[in-house]
């Protein structure tokens, strides 16, 4: 199944449970001599953005990559795109399916428009060293419930037909992922960006980007070299570092 | 974005007001340029015995003219290197995002005034594209003044906190 070969030097970390792929990023990281794929079939505490739950009933993929980057810190949000990218890129090559996979702002994977993985990246202060943990979540084979306003969870499983084992996933992501990196490191963030707007879904749409202190309506026109959102609102054009981003739920329909 | 440059206003203008207190001036008037037609002016004043309420004079609302209303008599204080971020102690945002003064909402704060912190502890979180980044004290202090509110937008090099 795996075309590409898992990446050299990359380490690979099979649990069978552990609360949070993230938090056992934590606790490793400063004993890790290179990077390494922590995956865990189960967890029992996943974690979302700001404490928000993430459950991962069996049979879901939960892995976290512990990185050592070396770049200023302003940079390191860039592995928001390397990991959607690369995400997507696994899941069409697991499913031979490129249509219905699309990416929403700034990393979400969504499947005939629904929301069908999680990413989220904190780094770990560690004394000398600084590590970045990147979180992947994957709705393999089950779909939380819905919460209001938000895009509709999916899972593959009932979109595709496809049964995906975790570590079959792992095995296509974690090249892939290394491709993207070494994009990055070697032409900088233009090609990701590129290839991210390609892949966004509602460009050039109305979205809404939510703040904790405000609300931005406008229409998505892209996003900066630095990563950030482009919204073209009613009052200006703005740029938006962090936000939820939501679609108009009536016009919930299929992306790409 | 506007939001932002609001919230660092706000921060810089309670700065002035801790100065203002802790040095026990009555006044403090200061500019603040951020380009040809955009400035800050802002004059903090204590009227008489009740001490904080700080009286701030907003003026811009950016992208219009600087139409800052002429609030000097005479710039009472010199001391105008109030500014936080030429703070000594000031640890100051490695990139623009959004602050979180705790790990999670609802949770206690990862710092507070006058705490005791490390080198290396984690004084504030600022997300940027779902990334959250742990700001790291960058020496063993105290914790002097937090410059930031949780959410507020902070761009790249404004002063978060104070660690002497």
């Amino acid at each position: 199944m795996s075309a590409e070969p898992w990446p050299e030097g990359v380490g690979k970390r099979i649990l069978e449970s552990v609360d949070s792929t993230n938090a056992e990023a934590a606790r490793v990281a400063a004993s890790l001599r290179g990077p390494e794929w922590i995956l865990a079939r189960r967890q029992t505490a996943g974690r979302g953005r700001r404490g928000r739950g993430w459950t991962d009933p069996a049979g879901n993929f939960a892995a976290t990559l512990v990185m050592h980057p070396q770049e200023p810190p302003e940079h390191l949000a860039l592995r928001s795109f390397v990991a959607a990218l690369a995400l997507q890129d696994a899941l069409i090559a697991a499913t031979g399916r490129p249509p219905g996979f699309a990416l929403k702002w700034p990393n979400d994977v969504l499947l005939n428009g629904g929301k069908l993985a999680g990413i989220l990246l904190e780094t770990i202060p560690t004394p000398g060293a600084l590590h970045l943990a990147v979180g992947i979540g994957v709705n393999l084979r089950h779909a939380p419930a819905p919460e209001p306003g938000a895009v509709a969870p999916v899972d593959l499983m009932s979109a595709t037909g496809v049964a995906l084992d975790p570590e079959d996933l792992l095995n296509l992501l974690a090249p892939a992922f290394a491709r993207w990196e070494g994009r990055l490191q070697t032409y900088g963030f233009e090609p990701l960006r590129q290839a991210f707007l390609q892949r966004a879904a509602r460009l050039g749409q109305r979205i809404t980007a939510r703040t904790v202190s405000e609300t931005h309506d406008g229409t998505f026109d892209g996003i900066d070299a630095r990563g950030a959102l482009i919204l073209t609102t009613a009052r200006g054009r703005i740029t938006v570092p962090a936000a939820d981003v939501f679609f108009d739920e009536n016009e919930a329909r299929p992306c790409s | 974005m506007t939001q932002e440059r609001n919230d660092a206003d706000v921060a810089f203008i309670r700065a002035l007001a801790e100065l203002l207190n802790e040095n026990d001036l009555t006044e403090l008037n200061v500019k603040r340029e951020y380009g040809e037609s955009d400035s800050l002016n802002v004059r903090v004043s204590r009227m008489t015995a009740p001490p904080p309420a700080p009286a701030p004079t907003y003026a811009p609302p950016p992208a219009a003219p600087a139409q800052t209303a002429p609030v000097s008599e005479a710039p009472a204080v010199e001391r105008t290197s109030g500014d936080p971020a030429e703070h000594p102690g000031a640890v100051t945002s490695p990139m623009v995002g959004t602050a979180y003064l705790s790990p999670e909402p609802g949770a206690d704060a990862f710092i507070t005034v006058g705490a005791q912190v490390a080198e290396g502890q984690t004084l504030l979180i600022i997300e940027a594209m779902k990334t959250m980044n742990h700001i790291p004290a960058p020496r063993a202090g105290t914790v002097k003044r937090i410059l930031v509110t949780d959410g507020s937008a902070v761009e790249y090099g404004a002063p978060l906190v104070i660690v002497e």
